[in-house]
């Protein structure tokens, strides 16, 4: 599968629950698929997307609440796995695009190239909902059961690199306004 | 008043119920009280950088958090503070137990704790020290007025001074 058609399978899915993407091709993609309020988009702070969707699902329990993060990204952070088991948000679904490379610095090759098990550690991190997809169908099959069952979950989706769309402009200010009066603030 | 419930005072009027941390001696001395409470909920972090993540999602969720860490680790939060917080003005209070001052006995505190009022300063990030226990209550609310106005990262240190050295075991 592709970044794009998992990110359409998302964007088909959601009303007001927040999204937050990781930088590079997870944030490019989204404002190009779809550019919404509850969107919460990175041009830094890399590997944190995960630790800032718990938060958000901390302080949003009656929300589901989405993080697309990249395999580079996570791997910056594997701790963050073992927190989101600890805390047990059954709001929060953690998506990774495990594209097996860091591609916004030119496709180095991440350690999903050369065998590291996204999905096994997030098991083994004690996140209690995990699946590995690599077809849209078994993407949004996922997806269905995460908006509707308790997690944490953690879909890890390995997908073909096909570049991502054009760095959007965004003011990065007015975007984390933006998210926060979708919370009613 | 205890300098530790004078900050739990101040986390309370200023509404910060959630306190992502990676445990300190000082720190624990309000975050301990702070884990039974139901009006709290505390996170513990594996690394500093993520508890300041957690927080920054609980601010742009509408909510407030306060982080509470050491400062042989606050090095770790240069990026998620710089590339995150700053950029995008998001409110996080940060409690920092300073080692490495008076009374230190272990040499590998010395060096970083003596970079972390520099680290705040390159950082443009405001920073006090209540040195007396009936300094506590008025620096923490200022510090979190300060924090909230201004959408920006603001610390308080935690000194030996204030809260005692730790003791060699």
């Amino acid at each position: 599968m592709r970044r794009e058609e998992g990110v359409r399978a998302l964007l088909a899915r959601v009303t007001n629950e927040p999204i937050i993407a990781n930088l590079g091709p997870a944030t490019a993609d989204l404002f190009a698929a779809g550019d919404r309020d509850a969107n919460l988009y990175s041009f830094g702070g890399m590997g944190l997307v995960s630790s800032i969707g718990l938060g958000v699902a901390l302080a949003a329990p009656d929300r589901r609440v989405y993080v697309t993060d990249g395999d580079g990204s996570l791997l910056m952070n594997l701790g963050s796995l073992a927190t989101i088991a600890a805390m047990r948000p059954v709001n929060l679904v953690l998506i990774v695009w495990d594209n097996h490379q860091w591609a916004e610095t030119g496709g180095q090759p991440t350690h999903t190239a050369w065998g590291t098990d996204l999905a096994g550690i997030a098991r083994a991190a004690g996140i209690p909902r995990v699946a590995a997809v690599s077809t849209i169908e078994a993407f949004e099959e996922s997806l269905d059961a995460a908006a509707h069952e308790d997690g944490p979950w953690c879909i890890v989706a390995s997908i073909e690199e096909h570049g991502r769309a054009p760095r959007p402009r965004v003011n990065i200010e007015e975007n984390l306004l933006r998210f926060r009066r979708t919370f009613g603030t | 008043m205890h300098w530790a419930d004078a900050i739990i005072d101040g986390l309370r009027a200023h509404e910060a119920w959630t306190v992502p941390y990676v445990p300190d001696a000082a720190g624990w001395q309000v975050v301990g009280k702070l884990v039974d409470d139901p009006a709290f909920t505390t996170v513990a972090a594996t690394r500093e950088e993520e508890a300041v993540g957690i927080a920054a999602g609980v601010y742009a969720a509408g909510k407030r958090a306060a982080v509470f860490m050491q400062s042989s680790g606050f090095g770790n939060t240069v990026n998620a503070l710089a590339q995150l917080c700053i950029v995008n003005r998001i409110a996080v209070p940060l409690f920092i137990g300073m080692r490495g001052g008076l009374g230190e006995f272990n040499a590998a505190q010395i060096p970083p704790a003596q970079a972390v009022p520099r680290i705040l300063d390159a950082l443009s990030i405001p920073h006090y020290a209540p040195e007396r226990e009936e300094d506590v209550a008025g620096v923490v609310d200022g510090a979190l007025r300060l924090c909230y106005a201004g959408r920006a990262p603001v610390a308080v240190l935690l000194y030996s001074t204030l809260v005692g050295a730790k003791s060699e075991a």
